[in-house]
């Protein structure tokens, strides 16, 4: 399998160049295991590190490698095509949105804290309170971002994971997603900021979309792979009609999430792409079903071993569809728009990718 | 490894499309009678030459092609513009459509100068309407199978066989009609061409076949020794099965494959109103993701085209899914209607449109190619075959 074939630009290209190269090469089986059993892959993330990866989208001044949003969303697909094992869609988005604040970002991975219903946590005065769960790499990462209601509008803190109280709890990807208990931490830096919690959950399933992309993608491949390859009645499977029509159809489900992965990030980058990606989320999580079931049954009992990589992308899959809001927290929103915009503003909303007045 | 997955680079339609969009926008309103109660649920998809002729005035007929037969010298993507804004409101296009999309670009690409000067300009005022005349009554998804003869006499073809399932060849002035000019049905698809045939000349008759809702599109075309001048070959005799298999690129992803019912979509929003409860919002709005997702694969294919390249599988992939959503829209939008409803009474003009809509819904995946034929092309493209 070879990596995104039309990026939109050279610099572009340059990213999604060198994150498939390292990615293919360092982020291994063996890896993806040692982190499931509990082992930060400490010699893949510095190399990540290394790269500029997850400061794509930090400008140069603040010391990032001076992309744009859409870049490092390229490099989360490519991310998701790996199951890279690394929080590089929180470093990512935490270290950008502390930019965006006019703080420098901490060295070091980050876990991103977005306040919201099942996160109740405030900063003030320096100091944060409240309660985070599910928390994708918290315990691994060096620094937590969180983006929280402040005394005064929305602020970003950056937390020493020290600071915090952790309990370890593993997603069912096998990473960390633990539960974060703030207790009056004090921050390392905060301060205000014009992203607000719900602006930051978009991006952050910004974020999930294209890596579900990514490992839609690499699903895909899995399974094509495998027909071609898996021997059955004296032929390959692959030439079974049934089997054909089972992975064309699978094939139809993945490049419905990359079209609409590959516009949100698109709009993101040159708008605020909230309509986008409320409907991107949506269709990612609601495909990510019929993309799991459809490889797995073409795979078979082989593909249902821990053995086989296809689960490490399907449990992400299933786990990243529920991230930063699932499809049905998505569709609600795109809908509970739409509806309020009234009947004669569905099609101009749906052409403007933005809700019509 | 294995071959790159299919990619659907994001595309945006150039700003002066827009500006065309919003001209449509106005005419439609302006052009399109209001209509109310259940009735509207009955309007679309319907052909009204009187539509067609307004429309051809405005120049959005033909709207690709050269000025010196008419066109507008204007890019797919305007078309592509006026063909979603004629879909999405549900405006009456119906006369003119094959014309417009089809037959027009096939005579532009494969017909004589004779042709095109006569035909062309006809097409562009909103006046000449076309047919298709591929299946036959033992040729279906198999079209290099067909039996219709051309044999050569003096002075023409005298074509003898069967068309059917010919949609509108009742209300249209010509036919585009593959059939055979040499060989045996064994020689598969060598030995095919095309005929513009008027269906006003003798030796034609054409039957109604009633479909399922009770309409009259369908007709049986029986031709018996029916003599098509010489003039009428599309291009080279022989040339055929290249000429069909060539159009089918544009004509798979377009906004036809995904909103060719959308009205059903509006009329939910409008009937769960302006402060839906939470299920009614999550499936309006999982509906309209997948239609706006849909509608950027599209964008992506017509982007592709645009660029000149041949996105086979991409638009395979689109109207696959694109059949599909709108198979699944009036069946969604029935269920949410009436478990929202206190009583099912209260909705009936539309779950009356939802029944209709239900009842028009199985030949988006049979016509223009099948769901199986599609996902042949798709696996051919996933090099499984």
């Amino acid at each position: 399998m070879t990596t995104e074939q039309t990026p939109e630009n050279e610099t572009r290209q340059m990213f999604v160049e060198t994150a498939a190269r390292l990615f293919a090469a360092e982020a291994t089986r063996e890896v993806i295991n040692e982190l499931e059993k509990g082992t930060w892959p400490a010699g893949l993330w510095r190399q990540v590190e290394d790269a500029g990866l997850p400061w794509a989208a930090v400008p140069e001044s603040a010391g990032g490698a001076g992309g744009t949003i859409g870049d490092l969303m390229a490099v989360l697909r490519e991310a998701g095509r790996h199951a890279v094992p690394l929080p590089l869609a929180e470093t990512g988005l935490g270290a950008m949105l502390v930019a965006q604040a006019g703080l420098t970002p901490p060295a070091g991975p980050l876990a991103l804290v977005i306040a919201g219903a099942g996160s109740p946590v405030r900063i003030a005065g320096g100091k944060l309170a409240g309660r985070a769960q599910r928390v994708a790499f918290a315990s691994v990462a060096d620094s937590i971002v969180v983006v929280a209601p402040g005394a005064a509008g929305t602020e970003v803190a950056v937390v020493p994971r020290a600071a915090v109280k952790i309990e370890a709890q593993q997603g069912q990807t096998g990473e960390p997603y633990d539960t974060v208990t703030f207790d009056g931490a004090a921050a390392a830096a905060s301060a205000a900021t014009s992203v607000t919690p719900e602006r930051a959950l978009e991006l952050a399933a910004l974020a999930r979309v294209n890596q579900m992309s990514g490992a839609a993608d690499r699903v895909l491949a899995l399974a094509t792979q495998y027909a071609k390859e898996r021997v059955q009645f004296g032929r390959a499977i692959s030439t079974f009609q049934a089997i054909q029509h089972m992975l064309a159809e699978l094939a139809t489900y993945v490049a419905v999430v990359g079209a609409a992965a590959r516009t949100a990030a698109r709009d993101a980058e040159e708008g605020d792409g909230a309509f986008a990606i409320m409907a991107a989320k949506t269709q990612a999580g609601e495909a990510a079903h019929k993309i799991c079931a459809i490889a797995h049954q073409s795979m078979g009992a082989m593909g249902f071993t821990y053995e086989h990589v296809l689960h490490h992308y399907t449990r992400r899959l299933w786990v990243w569809r529920r991230d930063y809001g699932s499809e049905t927290y998505w569709g609600a929103k795109l809908g509970r728009a739409l509806a309020e915009a009234g009947a004669d503003a569905f099609w101009p909303s749906l052409t403007a990718s933005s809700i019509a007045a | 490894m294995t071959a790159p997955a299919l990619e659907f680079p994001p595309f945006r339609l150039p700003p002066d499309t827009e500006a065309l969009r919003t001209e449509i926008r106005a005419f439609l309103k302006q052009t399109l009678p209001t209509i109310t109660g259940g009735d509207r649920f009955k309007s679309w998809n319907s052909r009204s030459p009187e539509f067609s002729k307004k429309l051809g005035a405005k120049g959005w007929i033909g709207i690709t092609w050269p000025r010196q037969y008419g066109g507008g010298e204007k890019s797919f993507l305007h078309r592509y513009v006026v063909t979603e804004e004629l879909l999405a409101n549900n405006a009456p296009a119906g006369s003119h459509w094959v014309a417009d999309r089809q037959s027009g670009p096939g005579i532009l690409r494969f017909g004589s100068e004779e042709m095109k000067r006569s035909i062309l300009p006809r097409i562009v005022k909103g006046e000449c309407y076309f047919a298709i005349g591929m299946s036959e009554p033992d040729s279906g998804s198999d079209l290099a199978s067909v039996r219709t003869r051309a044999d050569k006499v003096d002075g023409g073809w005298l074509v003898n066989g069967t068309k059917i399932w010919t949609s509108g060849a009742h209300r249209s002035h010509y036919a585009i009609t593959l059939l055979r000019t040499s060989g045996t049905r064994e020689d598969k698809h060598r030995g095919l061409s095309q005929l513009v045939i008027d269906l006003s000349l003798p030796g034609i008759t054409i039957r109604p076949i009633i479909n399922l809702n009770g309409k009259h599109d369908w007709n049986e075309v029986v031709f018996r020794d029916c003599l098509v001048p010489d003039s009428m070959m599309l291009g080279n005799e022989g040339d055929g099965w290249m000429q069909v298999t060539s159009e089918l690129a544009h004509e798979r992803s377009g906004p036809e494959r995904f909103l060719t019912n959308v009205h059903v979509l509006k009329e939910l929003v409008k009937l769960v109103g302006r402060q839906p409860g939470r299920h009614a919002q999550e499936v309006v709005g999982k509906l309209a993701a997948r239609l706006w997702s849909l509608r950027q694969m599209s964008l992506s294919v017509a982007g592709m085209l645009e660029n000149g390249k041949s996105p086979v599988t991409e638009g395979a992939v689109t109207k696959d899914l694109g059949t599909h959503f709108q198979q699944d829209l009036p069946e969604v939008a029935r269920v949410l209607a009436e478990s929202d409803a206190a009583d099912a009474d209260d909705i009936a003009d539309f779950l009356d449109m939802c029944q209709m809509a239900t009842l028009a819904a199985p030949a988006y995946s049979i016509q223009g190619g099948t769901t199986q034929i599609l996902r042949g092309i798709i696996a051919r493209g996933l090099g499984l075959r």
